[in-house]
């Protein structure tokens, strides 16, 4: 029974409308407790780090998030062992992680920004230096938030879904065998 | 009838019989016979492959089979669609079996098997006017405390409809396992001699006693089902059994209400187990014999249609295995009766000498025209047997007339009830054969299905206990309890669950009733009350199951190093 | 054309010989010999049972096919009537899963293979056509009940081509009556 894989979100950018609502949603769930960040814009006091990026192309526009590969090229490009596998999700620990950027360039979506690292409110500097540290920022599926993804949940045109690849797969593959059905008697 | 016949036939009356989880070979026949138009009308409480496929499912509720065959009988009288000349002609007892059949209307049987009366109507109708119609029968037949009655029920429907006795009609059982007709025509059945002479016949017996050269018993024998009994509880010394010979069997995982089992292969004194592979049976064994596999010795076995054929060696064995029946010679020898036989021909040759049904079907004839259906009563090569038991209606009795049987319908032993609110009934699993003593043992088939096993639930009965595919559960019963997983499925109704009975973790015989019917001694392998119960801790039962399977693989002695990836 | 393999719900008594003929013919007849969990089990097809009907789903290897149009790595091509994975592309981003509407692929485990962190490695698997073997694909083979198709260009050609026909004919017979 062990063949569990990572859940993902994806964008839709037929009905996405580029208002950023996902992204502020998803700064705001991971820096509440971490940064105090509340409700309104008066609490922030740190720089805002999404881990979704909405992105605006010839077309249109939508969020572009990591999909938490299964042979994740991020994860396997890491040499500080910074981004592992958790629950079956691709997990960047910040603490650990020192910047080289190899994640990103390894990364086929650009699902990760490196974006500076807050705590208590305040940004962290680097030991020896004035500058802030900064970590591989990506998405995480909300780990050990309440209520899962915040993207999903605060998009006003259901833009975002959250993935069950597998339970998906199922599905699709009954609505295929129905389809057989009609398809059976093709000569 | 054979099975060839099957896909030119016009109607199926397919009951309680899964062909595509028992005999996928004939299933292919089913499959077959739908594409050039035969009628199917299944009778199961599953919605099982050949019910998808049916024309009529009659998705009957468990342990109701007899009413809905004295309903369909009961329609075919009443409506005129009796072959009145064939029953004049070739039966008898026709008058006592209306007055039995006379208040099975459909509307009587509705409330008992759940089917609608019309739809009850509609079957009988399907099945009296397409000719030729051919019945098949399983498990879900003869798995009951009323087992007999039903296969009599099923041939009076033939009888009635004067399909007897020509290609692609009658009655067949579809056996529950390979060369279950072979053994019962070599007489491992405890009332009877090879080529079902019966041991209470003093002519028969001196034949016998004169042939072997020894006293035989004119008693009937202890039946399988029986022996637990015997061995824990027979009051008469003499009577009590002490030692216990298995051959290919593993009454450890096949029986009913294993605890007994376990309890009495734990008392009997001596125990010995004979066969191909360590099996749970072999748990309790004091001397076990190695024998050799299909493909490593050779011999004869008996197809479902009654034709002897014979199984070649491919190779030889290794180790020291033996035949069985070097086996059984080596033991008859050291206990004082030499069996000096060379060859499974000799054995056969004196068999078939004291057996007038089976006289003809020699080596040779075997071998000539690749198989022999019985009765073969000449060794001239003219003799090529007989295809059809009952040809053109003649009736293989002493008067050469059919006998109808009308019995009424009574229900299962162990009902639903407060404390075990659901029926459980024992099925079978395409990849793995019986107890898979064999197929347990090949590896990829593992990978296909692996301990502990599945439990078929209605998707509602999950939804309100909130379980989910894969989910470990425990089941249940009086007798006992086991682990197995959640398998939610809309193919079995509300109230059922379905277990295959191949599992050592999930083995659904802990719960089963060891009830039997009265004539076959069958167990109710298909009827007993249990109780599903989510369990809480998923991790804990995980572990628990891999550690139930390392522990029977390390008492079996089988490689431990690597235990079971559940 | 590419060529894609049917299978047929009428015939099919959900037996998954198929799905065991495709393992083997992909992993080699050792399978039988070694320990069940020291390679992967991944059939190619996967067998669809609802209250109703059985049967096998496999990948339709469309002609212009959604899995090959999203994958970023460039791991699925065309070749040869067939639409292909190249594993040592994938790195399972389960693009291809999401967008393939059949769901056709899924994601199975490589064994012997492990990411940096020692976590399994798993990647796109779906049908190729028994791509570079022998005997066409297995499924078709193994089944009992010849329940499954390979379907080439040829032949779902000539079935338009008759159906084309019969339509005429029809037609034809209804306005000539007399005829």
């Amino acid at each position: 029974m062990k063949k569990e894989i990572g859940s993902f979100v994806v964008g839709d950018s037929t009905k996405c409308t580029g208002c950023k609502a996902c992204e502020v949603a998803c700064f705001t769930v991971h820096n509440r407790k971490s940064n105090h960040v509340g409700n309104t814009v008066g609490t922030v006091t740190v720089p805002v780090t999404p881990r979704l990026f909405l992105t605006r192309f010839d077309q249109g526009c939508m969020p572009i998030q990591c999909k938490h590969c299964e042979d994740a090229p991020c994860l396997n490009a890491c040499s500080k062992g910074a981004i592992s596998r958790i629950d079956h999700q691709v997990i960047v620990d910040a603490e650990k992680c020192i910047g080289c950027k190899d994640c990103m360039q390894a990364c086929p979506f650009g699902a990760i920004a490196l974006l500076p690292y807050a705590k208590d409110g305040r940004l962290v500097a680097q030991p020896m230096s004035e500058e802030p540290k900064v970590f591989a920022s990506k998405c995480d599926l909300c780990a050990g938030i309440e209520g899962g993804p915040a993207c999903v949940r605060v998009c006003p045109h259901q833009a975002l879904r959250l993935v069950d690849p597998e339970a998906e797969r199922e599905e699709k593959n009954i609505r295929a065998a129905e389809s057989l059905l009609l398809t059976k008697d093709w000569r | 009838m054979g099975i060839p016949e099957i896909e030119d036939a016009g109607c199926l009356l397919c009951f309680g019989y899964n062909g595509a989880d028992s005999h996928p070979i004939v299933a292919r026949r089913i499959v077959r016979g739908k594409q050039k138009g035969m009628k199917i009308i299944c009778a199961d409480p599953r919605v099982t492959e050949t019910a998808r496929i049916s024309d009529i499912h009659l998705q009957l509720k468990g342990g109701s089979n007899l009413a809905l065959v004295n309903a369909m009988a009961n329609v075919i009288w009443n409506e005129g669609l009796a072959d009145t000349r064939f029953i004049e002609e070739h039966t008898k007892g026709f008058d006592e079996f209306l007055k039995v059949i006379e208040k099975y209307t459909p509307e009587y049987a509705e409330p008992i098997t759940h089917i609608p009366a019309d739809e009850i109507r509609r079957a009988a109708r399907m099945y009296a006017t397409t000719k030729p119609a051919m019945i098949l029968y399983g498990m879900g037949v003869c798995q009951f405390t009323q087992a007999v009655d039903v296969v009599k029920g099923l041939a009076n429907l033939a009888l009635m409809t004067g399909n007897f006795g020509g290609p692609s009609m009658g009655i067949g059982p579809v056996r529950g396992q390979n060369n279950v007709q072979g053994a019962c025509d070599m007489g491992a059945l405890p009332n009877s001699y090879p080529g079902y002479q019966n041991v209470t016949v003093p002519e028969i017996r001196e034949k016998f006693e004169k042939a072997w050269g020894v006293p035989l018993s004119d008693q009937v024998g202890c039946p399988i089902t029986h022996v637990p009994h015997r061995i824990l509880h027979e009051k008469d010394e003499k009577k009590r059994i002490h030692a216990y010979y298995i051959f290919g069997e593993d009454p450890a995982q096949s029986d009913p209400d294993l605890a007994e089992v376990r309890e009495a292969l734990d008392k009997c004194d001596f125990v010995v187990m004979q066969d191909i592979y360590m099996n749970k049976t072999g748990l309790y064994a004091d001397v076990i014999l190695p024998a050799t596999a299909w493909g490593e010795n050779e011999g004869i076995y008996t197809c479902a249609d009654r034709g002897f054929q014979r199984v070649r060696k491919l190779i030889e064995p290794e180790g020291d295995m033996r035949p069985d029946w070097k086996i059984i010679a080596d033991i008859s020898t050291a206990m004082g009766y030499p069996m000096n036989y060379r060859n499974t021909e000799e054995i056969w040759n004196e068999m078939i000498d004291l057996c007038p049904s089976f006289t003809g079907a020699t080596y040779e004839k075997i071998e000539k025209y690749g198989g022999v259906q019985w009765p073969c009563r000449d060794k001239s090569m003219e003799d090529r047997g007989t295809p059809y038991l009952h040809k053109d209606g003649i009736f293989a009795t002493k008067d050469h007339k059919a006998l109808f049987y009308g019995t009424d319908w009574h229900p299962p032993v162990e009902l639903e009830n407060d404390q075990y609110p659901m029926t459980l009934s024992t099925v079978r699993e395409v990849g793995h054969y019986s107890v898979r003593t064999m197929t347990g043992n090949c590896r990829t088939l593992r990978n296909l299905e692996d301990e502990p096993g599945w439990v078929q639930m209605n998707t509602q009965d999950c939804e309100k206990m909130r379980l989910k595919k894969g989910e470990l559960v425990k089941i249940l019963s009086k007798r006992g309890y086991c682990i197995t997983r959640c398998l939610p499925t809309d193919r079995v109704k509300p109230g059922a669950t379905y277990m295959t009975y191949q599992w050592w973790i999930g083995a659904c015989n802990e719960l089963t009733t060891a009830k039997l019917d009265p004539i076959s001694n069958t167990p109710e392998y298909k009827y007993c009350a249990c109780r599903v119960e989510k369990i809480q801790d998923q991790e804990w039962a995980e572990r628990h199951v891999r550690e139930l399977y390392d522990d029977i693989r390390a008492q079996m002695g089988i490689d431990t190093g690597k235990g079971a990836e559940a | 054309m590419n060529y894609f393999v049917k299978g047929n719900p009428d015939l099919c008594i959900g037996c998954r010989t198929c799905m065991i003929g495709c393992v083997v013919a992909h992993e080699g007849k050792h399978i039988f010999e070694v320990d069940p969990d020291s390679y992967s089990f991944n059939p190619k097809l996967h067998m669809v049972k609802t209250a109703r009907l059985s049967v096998p789903v496999q990948c339709k290897h469309c002609e212009n096919p959604a899995c090959m149009a999203v994958c970023p790595a460039g791991a699925i091509s065309q070749k040869d009537h067939c639409i292909v994975i190249d594993t040592d592309k994938c790195m399972g981003c389960k693009s291809c899963m999401d967008a393939c509407p059949f769901g056709a692929i899924n994601m199975t485990v490589q064994t012997g293979k492990f990411q940096a962190d020692g976590s399994e490695k798993k990647v796109a698997n779906k049908c190729d056509l028994c791509y570079g073997l022998p005997g066409g694909p297995a499924c078709v083979r193994v089944c009992p009940t010849e329940a499954l198709t390979l379907v080439t260009e040829e032949k779902l050609g000539e079935a338009m081509e008759h159906k084309r026909m019969e339509a005429a004919r029809n037609t034809y017979r209804e306005t000539h009556p007399q005829e």
